[in-house]
């Protein structure tokens, strides 16, 4: 979605947010806001804090101070089972290396997510057929992970990450293990969501990624934003 | 070397909580095989382990010191075949029959000895002191044993004599039932004199009878009154000691078996746990061996700590349990044999070391590429099948995905299902036990709700009417006639047997029995009568089959029974159900031929159903204040020691299966660290994964728990009716059948309790990981 997002609701409130590991600070006083729709990709080099950056946005990691709210939850108030349950319907996620489930099938790795917030064990598994369908993966659905190709694992990982229809969409370097042939449909795939309305938060060393996936930049060095800028996509 | 130590010593502290696991594992299965054994050994052979400590005498002969002197005696214990000699010692039969209250037997049997100690049947004074001048006697009592004697008390005997107890000891030999200072036995008049002998050769009745032939050889004919072989002793505590070897065996042998196997499954989820680690050190140059052997050290090094650790916790443990269970030898310094701490010692890192080889092994052959990669690149799933069948199932995610854990490691899975299964087996067997021991009390010494039993006060200011029984202080109003009619008379009394308890001799041999004679209801109000039938008659005795078999007597055999100096030649016509080998029955006609006019120290009385006992005995209290309802009785000692014993094996063994789990279910997280991750990140509660990593074990605990019952029930099956025939007593149906459902129900859950309470912690742990750096750096 490339149209103008001033007046969205704010998905993701950043304020003064702190993060250390002993004696070194990850993030550094970084402040953010993502809107509802936005495409946002977070760059930088190495150690600049990217990853925590998506750790404490989707409750893995907690800040050393500051707040984090997402969708209107403060995340800084949540107990761990609070922000289970806040990761359970707020948060699809992707990662660099899928982490899928190496003991069940495609169709139960995506299944299991909807499992877990109670939905049944059918009307989960039809869900997610109708995910894996949509994202060309379907015939793979009775399929370990060890046997699929890593274009194919990370489809599953991102109709994993859509089952709950999750309000933010958050990725961490997911065409980083992939063949550049995979790593283009995966870009297609979040580009695509991002069309119909899905809120995306892209964390990528990859300029070129960060370049034709998302409507805004923000780079990160040294655990502070160095640079907030709209991009305009390129083809 | 030095860079495999280096690298060995590295792990072993980055490692804190494998290193701390595979120790406290390996120490405390240690301890447990160091008691196991420990046990085992002391309890193949209790007697002789205490016979030879206190020095015990193969042989005891008692000569008449007016046809030999001492210097002939001590000549003839210098031949061979005499290892070591004690005595010649002065002995006479003491009659202290005029302190009934204090002691059962009417006459002891006392010894001057100046020393308890010598080469020769070294006395353990277990109380108090050995004497040490005139006026002084130590008396011999089992340790822990309470026959009403303390040091201080007063014994009159015969010539007016008053010795005053300054200590209580133990002969395991069996050589006086007291002893005074040679000056007072002189003093006393004795009347032969004792030898012990130790000799070289011992072993069979042929040899120790070779051995008196050889002491006694060139003696005045006459010279030797009578002897005794150790070999009859150690037969007659052979029934108390023999009860414990079937217990002791089997848990033996159950800790052994759980300790393996929980060794087993830490070192080589050790091992396994470090594959990648093995192919980072194969990047930078190990060779396949330095690896190996890194790994090797790695795991033995905190092993060879648990286990010396282990070793002396397991002699501190073993100590009191063995004085328990084999005080009643007299020997209260028993310990862990060295042979036993060497087999732990050496055994166990064995065991270790072979558990780790293994696995070891086959990652030495794999490659460093795949090796390295282990952990990042997906594994092949495991247990498909069953994970895609419990996806589909009704039940919480959380607990379907823990019931499909145990089968990604089936390996490791059965390993702990096989310490479960035997800890449970444990339970079921400790379980069954206890209610062995409960079913046979209460057979032995029933308790009825609907009757009284009634004893008589002292008679005249001195003791009770029944010798060794209950009494009190308020002598009887009525005769024993009378009381038996009122009691009759009274409203609620449906039969009533009148008893009275003596202590008569067995002629031709130096024992004695107490006779329970029974009058009135008896038929009711006996003892259980498990073959041939009741006395009925002066001529006959119904005995417990440990008498038989202690005397070596049949159903239908005669002896002659002394009383006061009046005799009976009796038939033995029935087996009764008894505790005590030396408790017999009869009935009251033949009390009227040994002693007439014996009045009952006891009245049992059943009343109808719904009568208030209470009531009965004030109404009998009031008609006759001189009897008084018996004071409750309490268990045996024998009993509390065998449950005691299993209850603490149980608790062991149960403790070192649940660490078994523990250990499991903590190689289960840190093996799925990546996967607990993922669960999490996408909204899996710190409760579910808990629920989801104790699942996984409960669900091997229940399979664990429907293993272990049928192996215990079998057990129990075993092992009760060997312990009752090792005591020499009857094997009753309600011994060996006391499994009812409710009480399978307890340990069919233990398998549960056991798998939950080891999984509990590490599952916390689990649910409390931090997941970020695992899902982004792997």
């Amino acid at each position: 979605m490339t149209s103008d997002n001033s007046t969205a609701q704010v998905v993701v409130e950043l304020s003064a947010v702190r993060k250390e590991y002993r004696e070194s600070a990850a993030l550094d006083g970084v402040s953010l806001s993502i809107r509802a729709g936005e495409a946002v990709a977070v760059t930088g080099p190495s150690g600049s804090g990217k990853s925590t950056l998506l750790n404490v946005v989707a409750g893995l990691d907690r800040p050393t101070s500051g707040s984090v709210v997402v969708n209107g939850d403060d995340l800084g108030r949540m107990s761990e089972t609070d922000l289970a349950l806040f990761r359970r319907r707020r948060i699809g996620m992707i990662f660099q290396f899928f982490n899928l489930l190496d003991d069940l099938p495609a169709l139960d790795n995506v299944a299991l997510a909807a499992q877990l917030t109670g939905t049944s064990a059918g009307q989960a598994r039809a869900r997610a057929l109708e995910l894996l369908d949509e994202l060309g993966v379907a015939g793979r659905r009775n399929t370990y992970p060890a046997q699929l190709s890593g274009g194919e694992r990370q489809r599953v990982a991102v109709a994993r990450a859509l089952v709950n229809r999750p309000a933010l969409l958050l990725a961490d370097e997911p065409t980083g293990a992939l063949d550049s042939r995979s790593g283009e449909q995966v870009v297609d795939l979040l580009l695509d969501l991002n069309q119909i309305g899905q809120t995306l938060l892209l964390v990528t060393h990859d300029q070129a990624l960060a370049n034709r996936c998302a409507s805004r930049l923000v780079e990160l060095v040294d655990g502070r934003v160095a640079r907030d800028s709209s991009l305009e996509r390129t083809p | 070397m030095t860079a495999v130590w280096r690298v060995a010593r590295g792990a072993v502290r980055r490692r804190r909580l494998q290193t701390v696991v595979i120790g406290v594992v390996v120490g405390v299965s240690t301890a447990t095989i160091v008691l196991a054994l420990g046990l085992l050994a002391a309890a193949s052979a209790p007697f002789d382990r205490a016979h030879a400590q206190q020095g015990g005498a193969h042989l005891v002969a008692a000569f008449d010191r007016t046809a030999v002197s001492a210097e002939q005696l001590t000549a003839a214990a210098g031949r061979a075949g005499v290892e070591a000699v004690a005595g010649p010692f002065d002995q006479v039969a003491l009659d202290v029959s005029a302190n009934r209250g204090a002691m059962v037997a009417p006459t002891l049997n006392a010894v001057g000895r100046a020393d308890p100690g010598g080469p020769v049947d070294r006395v353990n004074v277990w109380r108090g002191r050995w004497v040490a001048g005139p006026g002084e006697v130590v008396l011999d009592v089992p340790p822990g044993s309470d026959l009403g004697v303390r040091p201080g008390e007063r014994l009159d005997v015969q010539g007016g004599h008053r010795l005053t107890v300054v200590g209580l000891a133990h002969s395991v030999s069996d050589t006086a039932d007291a002893w005074v200072t040679p000056d007072q036995l002189a003093v006393l008049r004795p009347t032969d004199v004792q030898v012990l002998y130790r000799l070289t050769r011992a072993a069979t009745p042929a040899e120790v009878d070779e051995g008196l032939a050889a002491v006694t050889a060139g003696l005045p004919p006459g010279a030797l009154l009578g002897s005794r072989s150790y070999l009859m002793s150690r037969q007659q505590v052979a029934a108390e000691s023999g009860v414990y070897v079937p217990l002791l065996v089997v848990f033996g042998v159950l800790g052994v078996a759980v300790a393996v196997l929980i060794v087993a499954n830490v070192v080589s989820g050790a091992v396994v746990a470090g594959v990648r680690h093995i192919g980072v050190l194969k990047s930078i140059g190990f060779t396949p061996n330095q690896v190996m052997a890194v790994y090797l050290v790695m795991v033995t090094a905190p092993a060879a700590v648990g286990c010396v650790l282990g070793a002396v916790l397991g002699n501190v443990a073993a100590r009191p349990v063995l004085a328990e269970a084999f005080e009643v030898f007299g020997a209260t310094d028993i310990g862990v044999g060295p042979l036993v701490n060497v087999v732990a010692l050496l055994g166990m890192p064995a065991v270790v070391a072979l558990a780790a080889l293994l696995p070891a092994l086959r990652a030495r052959r794999l490659s460093a590429a795949e090796a390295i990669s282990a952990g990042s690149a997906p594994r092949a799933g495991r247990a498909l099948a069953v994970q895609r069948l419990l996806g589909g199932a009704l039940l919480p995610r959380a607990v379907s995905l823990g019931l499909g854990l145990p089968f990604a490691r089936p390996a490791r899975s059965a390993l702990t299902l096989a310490a479960v299964a035997l800890g449970v087996m444990a339970v079921t067997l400790a379980i069954g036990l206890t209610n062995s021991v409960t079913a046979y009390e209460e057979a032995v010494r029933p308790v009825h709700d609907d009757r009284v039993e009634l004893v008589v006060g002292k008679v005249g200011g001195g003791e009770g009417p029944e010798l060794g029984g209950p009494t009190h202080g308020v002598p009887p109003v009525l005769g024993d006639a009378e009381d038996e009619a009122v009691l009759r008379a009274l409203p609620g009394a449906v039969r009533v047997a009148a008893t009275s308890r003596q202590l008569v001799r067995l002629v031709g041999g130096q024992d004695s029995a107490m006779v329970l004679f029974y009058r009135g209801d008896a038929e009711e109000l006996g003892p259980r009568i498990l073959s041939g039938r009741r006395p009925d008659g002066p001529g006959q005795l119904a005995v417990p089959s440990r008498f038989l078999n202690q005397h070596g007597l049949r159903l239908g055999d005669t002896l002659t029974v002394e009383l006061g100096g009046q005799r009976a030649r009796v038939e033995v016509v029935g087996v009764a159900l008894a505790n005590s080998a030396a408790q017999v029955f009869a009935d009251w006609d033949l009390l009227e031929l040994l002693a007439p006019g014996t009045r009952a120290g006891s009245y049992h009385v059943q009343l109808e159903p719904g009568a208030d006992r209470r009531a009965y005995a004030a109404a009998a209290a009031a008609a006759d204040p001189g009897l008084a309802p018996a004071p409750p009785r309490g268990g045996s000692s024998m009993g509390v020691v065998v449950v005691g014993a299993a209850v603490l094996l149980t608790l062991v063994l149960g403790a070192v299966a649940a660490l078994g789990v523990f250990n499991t279910v903590a190689l289960n997280a840190r093996e799925r660290r990546r996967d607990l991750g993922v669960l999490k990140s996408i909204g899996m509660t710190p409760r579910q994964v808990v629920v989801m990593m104790v699942t996984s074990m409960g669900a091997l605990g229940l399979v664990g728990g429907l293993l272990g019952l049928p192996l215990g029930v079998a057990a129990h099956h075993v092992v009760a009716p060997a312990m009752m025939r090792a005591a020499q007593a009857d094997v009753l149906d309600v011994v060996v059948d006391v499994y009812r459902v409710p009480v399978l129900v307890l340990p069919a859950l233990a398998g549960v309790a056991i798998a939950v309470l080891g999984a509990f912690l590490p599952a916390l742990a689990a649910a409390r990981t931090t997941i970020a750096e695992v899902l982004h750096n792997e």
